[in-house]
């Protein structure tokens, strides 16, 4: 069996990289980890265009997608668009995080308080400008290793 | 952003007011801008750091430097291209007069809307592309001003930085990041959009991708307002040979007219961001300008700041 540890990075696809890039780091504050075929030497070989972010700790890269994808409606800011991101913040600072979207007028549903017996606290949920589903989430157990990845039910 | 963290304002600029460009005769190429494209002479060799040169001048005040230069890439399948702004009546007489001369129009498509209608592009006798765009206001015939210009770079972050950080020009536009690009390119990939050199490009991907071996794209494209001119920056979509490091002023040039004060601060800017550059230099009353910083961008093409007389 592969010894296979933590998720690693994400890539994602969008519709806009520089709006993507305001977003991801202007409004959330990731930093800026790479930029690939913005060089001749990248047009040269015919590389992907990308943009990778780093998210706190979690590498995303923002691959342009060459065509048109299915955007959820504007109203919905709760799903799976195939998949979504759930980022923890601490409690301390969740607030601070509601600041932020709405100084960046982000719509957000939330903040939806979990069952108090489960792990989380409570979630905001909302899109990047793609459509990309995020979730945002404190943890009523914050002292916990995360390294460990929870079995399945026992969270 | 400076030491305070606030954001750079950049040197005080006003537009585009001169062009340095390559030719093989200055004589030849002044005689055809005098007469087919409306400009004046002004002279020979007045423009400092010029080298052997014919100068003509624009209805509005810009000048053009018509400089002998034997050794010139060959870029015409860039973004390169000087664009030249008349009214609209101005525009069809030099269409006019570029059709008794038996020189081709073509009526490309930008990218930019701005760029959109009322241009032509046609290369002058020493392969130069130029654009006439017709804009409202613009008194009498011929050519009257420096609309904008088209330079390459090999790296459009660097890019980027030099121009909205070091020089602290603002973002008109940009082309190449959206999906809606990529849909562009298909359109041209399928002849079905005629679009201008440097603006789209078919690119072999180095690993296949569903079988996909080639992918047209939107040549990445970054426009800079630089006071009431435009300076667009395309990706170079191959290796150019760039003048010699310690070459500070060249042709092609770019003049860009700034209040005299600026020049000061522009040199700061470079010496911080350890560019190399020359001057502010102080011209004799037989100059044109005032004054010049020499530099280049990040592509190696040669930039002018410059105080114009009485500026």
């Amino acid at each position: 069996m592969a010894e296979i540890q933590s998720l690693n990075h994400s890539a994602i696809c969008v519709h806009d990289l520089q709006e993507a890039e305001d977003f991801y780091c202007g409004i959330l504050g990731a930093r800026m980890a790479s930029s690939t075929d913005f060089v001749t030497e990248d047009v040269v070989k015919g590389r992907s265009l990308h943009k990778s972010i780093i998210l706190s700790d979690y590498l995303i890269a923002l691959m342009l997608a060459r065509d048109f994808m299915p955007m959820p409606a504007d109203a919905q800011n709760r799903g799976a668009h195939g998949f979504r991101h759930a980022f923890y913040v601490p409690r301390a600072r969740f607030d601070e995080l509601l600041s932020v979207l709405r100084g960046g007028k982000v719509p957000f549903e939330g903040p939806v308080e979990h069952p108090a017996a489960g792990p989380f606290g409570a979630s905001v949920y909302l899109k990047d400008p793609s459509g990309n589903f995020l979730e945002f989430l404190w943890r009523r157990d914050e002292g916990a290793s995360y390294d460990v990845v929870q079995g399945v039910g026992e969270g | 952003m400076d030491a305070s963290g606030k954001t750079s304002t950049g040197p005080d600029i006003a537009g585009l007011c001169g062009l340095v460009i390559a030719v093989d005769d200055p004589g030849r190429a002044a005689d055809f801008y005098c007469r087919v494209l409306g400009c004046r002479p002004l002279g020979a060799d007045i423009l400092p750091n010029a080298g052997s040169h014919r100068l003509v001048g624009l209805a509005g005040g810009g000048i053009i430097a018509l400089a002998r230069s034997a050794a010139r890439e060959d870029v015409s399948d860039s973004g390169v291209h000087l664009a030249l702004s008349a009214s609209a009546a101005g525009r069809d007489g030099v269409a006019r007069a570029l059709a008794a001369e038996s020189i081709a129009l073509h009526r490309y498509r930008e990218d930019r809307a701005a760029e959109q209608d009322d241009r032509f592009y046609f290369s002058d006798p020493d392969g130069n592309r130029l654009q006439i765009v017709a804009r409202p206001g613009i008194p009498g015939p011929g050519v009257a001003s420096i609309d904008h210009v088209g330079v390459q770079v090999p790296d459009m972050m660097w890019g980027e930085e030099f121009y909205g950080k070091i020089l602290g020009l603002s973002v008109e536009s940009r082309f190449g990041l959206r999906t809606a690009d990529h849909a562009r390119a298909r359109i041209w990939a399928r002849g079905e959009d005629d679009m201008a050199p440097g603006t789209r490009r078919n690119d072999r991907l180095y690993m296949m991708m569903g079988g996909q071996k080639e992918v047209p794209r939107t040549n990445m494209q970054i426009y800079f307002r630089a006071g009431d001119g435009i300076i667009g920056v395309y990706l170079a979509t191959r290796h150019v040979q760039e003048p010699p490091e310690e070459d500070l002023s060249g042709a092609p040039r770019v003049l860009v007219a700034a209040k005299r004060a600026a020049l000061d601060g522009a040199a700061e800017r470079l010496a911080a961001a350890r560019r190399p550059f020359r001057g502010p230099v102080e011209h004799g009353a037989a100059s044109p300008v005032a004054a010049s910083l020499y530099f280049k961008d990040t592509g190696g093409n040669f930039i002018e700041l410059c105080a114009l007389r009485g500026g």
